[in-house]
């Protein structure tokens, strides 16, 4: 019974050991995009950090009549008039306004002839002169190591402990 | 002559004058903001009159460096063109209005629209930064002959990316533009993480630190022996900056030695039992990420972009275009853009791009004076001369040939 239970407790340890380059990938990519936005956005857990922020979308008919809804929902309610909100129009106020990303999608800028320079010609080709340089994901000065379990680099045993406190993506993957 | 109104519409701020007003155009950040749980929106100009700059929530019409947010935009501008004009009459007025580069037909024609139909000019022209800034540059030092030629190469350090974008005649060489995704705004994000993680939580304060990083950060010369001496007890880079408190201070200031003397002589009395204890200021600390955060345009890689740096990605641009070209661009690298103003920029561009530039190629990099206003000066120049006449599309054309008549921008 109690070699079970180890075997388990070692099976799941070992698969929160590592995490995998597709994974670390993504994360960099995230990070990446992240670095293109107007706000911070909270990571959404569920509900969302601040309450007070947090509105339901309009379902149609609760938004008819009133009930909880502030008096600047009522407004908007009127403004809206006799029209019918179709669920793709509930959609898109959900999705945002348009990014550029959309722009560039509807486009079709990979079927422009051969030649022809667009926005996806333009991007910088990957460096040829340089490596990329290691620093330390914690205090950001020169790094010897690799952190074995997510591959950020650290400096020194004391930011070692500082990123497996705080950053170490045992706990995204 | 017609009125001109002169438009440098950048992702980071509107540059906005009248083209016989050369020298004082009005620059506002071209966003809204408005305080979190609060009503009050500030939009564009008005924001410039914020007394209290935290936990702002912004929203940008640009999105990556295009103007995709029509709404938005078109508020921002009719509010500023009502203080600016005054007596002038916009359906009599022209617009010169910066356009990105390789702009999507889809948003170009939007942006006609915006200017001719909401915004009710008479007529427009939408003109690539690089050329305005190049005509700005050649009116100062019109003897360089690659200035003589309308040929350059333009480094646009914006707010949303960085383009190297080779001119020749005048025009630019669409097929060589090259491009990173790196502007000021990335740069601030990144400056944004760094310092939560390091010192103190940032996150809702995108605003105050893009001010934070224009007073603070440089471009190191020898990154090596800068974050070796970063990481000593006596960092000539440490500094500490005091974060406004909302009331007396807008943006808050870099500690000077003073307040620090002023504060150790405060803690001392209260611990002697004379005087209250001091009031604790909010500090933001800040070290190496001073020159770390512009060293990521030059290394792209180091955050994990894969593009390739800005001194390398201009080689890539100019090795796109015609072999003969390639010693006049060399010899006319011009610097423009908001990111430029970083100081040591010049000098580290200079230095990393000689080693990749043929050594029997003499290069030149140029500054512009203000490089955050160089395409605004060079739009104005256009928008005074009769030049404007021929390149711009009137709202009569634009009503009877639709986008047909915006044909005549693409040569």
């Amino acid at each position: 019974m109690s070699d079970k239970r180890a075997l388990r407790t070692r099976k799941v340890s070992e698969r929160m050991a590592v995490v995998d380059e597709g994974e670390r990938r993504r994360v960099i990519q995230a990070r990446l995009a992240k670095l293109e936005d107007d706000n911070h956005r909270e990571e959404d857990f569920g509900a969302g950090g601040s309450d007070d922020e947090y509105e339901l979308p309009p379902s149609g008919d609760e938004a008819d009549e009133g009930g909880p809804a502030s008096g600047r929902k009522k407004k908007k309610v009127k403004v809206g008039g006799g029209m019918r909100k179709t669920r793709g129009m509930i959609a898109e106020k959900a999705r945002g306004p348009k990014t550029f990303r959309d722009f560039v999608e509807e486009a079709e800028l990979d079927r422009l002839p051969e030649g022809e320079p667009s926005y996806l010609t333009a991007a910088a080709a990957p460096a040829q002169t340089a490596a990329p340089r290691k620093f330390c994901s914690v205090c950001g000065g020169f790094s010897g190591y690799t952190c074995t379990r997510c591959g950020s680099r650290f400096c020194s045993r004391r930011c070692h402990a500082v990123h497996t406190e705080t950053r170490c993506l045992k706990f995204m993957a | 002559m017609q009125d001109v109104v002169v438009c440098d519409l950048g992702g980071g701020s509107v540059k906005l004058g009248s083209a016989r007003q050369p020298d004082n155009p009005k620059v506002f950040p071209n966003a809204s903001a408005k305080h979190k749980g609060e009503r009050g929106t500030f939009l564009g100009e008005a924001m410039l009159g914020m007394t209290d700059v935290g936990g702002l929530a912004l929203r940008r019409p640009i999105d990556r460096g295009y103007l995709v947010a029509w709404e938005l935009q078109r508020e921002i501008m009719a509010r500023a063109l009502k203080s600016l004009l005054g007596t002038l009459q916009l359906p009599a007025c022209g617009l010169v209005l910066t356009e990105p580069y390789l702009n999507l037909p889809a948003l170009r024609e939007a942006a006609v629209r915006l200017a001719l139909e909401d915004l009710g000019f008479a007529s427009v022209y939408l003109c690539p930064p690089a050329l305005c800034s190049l005509r700005a540059h050649a009116a100062r030092a019109p003897a360089l002959p690659a200035n003589a030629a309308g040929c350059a190469l333009v480094v646009d350090a914006g707010f949303s990316f960085t383009h190297a974008v080779p001119c020749f005649d005048w025009r630019v060489l669409r097929p060589a533009v090259r491009r990173i995704d790196l502007g000021g705004k990335a740069l601030t994000n990144y400056m944004k993480e760094l310092v939560s993680y390091r010192s103190m939580n940032m996150m809702d304060e995108t605003y105050l630190l893009e001010h934070v990083k224009e007073q603070l950060c440089f471009v190191s010369q020898d990154v090596a022996a800068d974050l070796a001496l970063a990481s000593t007890r006596r960092s000539p880079f440490r500094c500490e900056y005091v974060l406004p408190d909302g009331l007396t201070d807008t943006w808050g200031h870099v500690r000077t030695e003073e307040e620090v003397a002023a504060a150790a002589a405060a803690m001392q009395a209260a611990r002697a039992g004379q005087g209250p204890p001091p009031v604790k200021q909010p500090l933001l600390q800040v070290n190496n990420e001073r020159f770390m955060v512009p060293e990521a345009l030059f290394h792209p890689s180091d955050i994990g972009m894969e593009e390739a740096g800005l001194a390398e990605t201009i080689v890539q641009a100019v090795r796109a275009t015609h072999p003969h070209l390639h010693a006049l661009l060399y010899s006319n690298v011009l610097l423009t853009g908001g990111t430029a103003r970083c100081p040591g920029f010049r000098e580290r561009l200079y230095n990393e791009l000689r080693p990749l530039v043929p050594d029997d190629y003499e290069l030149h990099v140029h500054a512009a004076p203000d490089p955050a206003l160089a395409a605004w000066q060079g739009a104005a120049l256009l928008g005074a001369s009769p030049e404007y006449a021929h390149l711009a599309v009137s709202r009569q054309e634009w009503k009877l040939r639709g986008v047909e008549a915006l044909r005549k921008w693409d040569t």
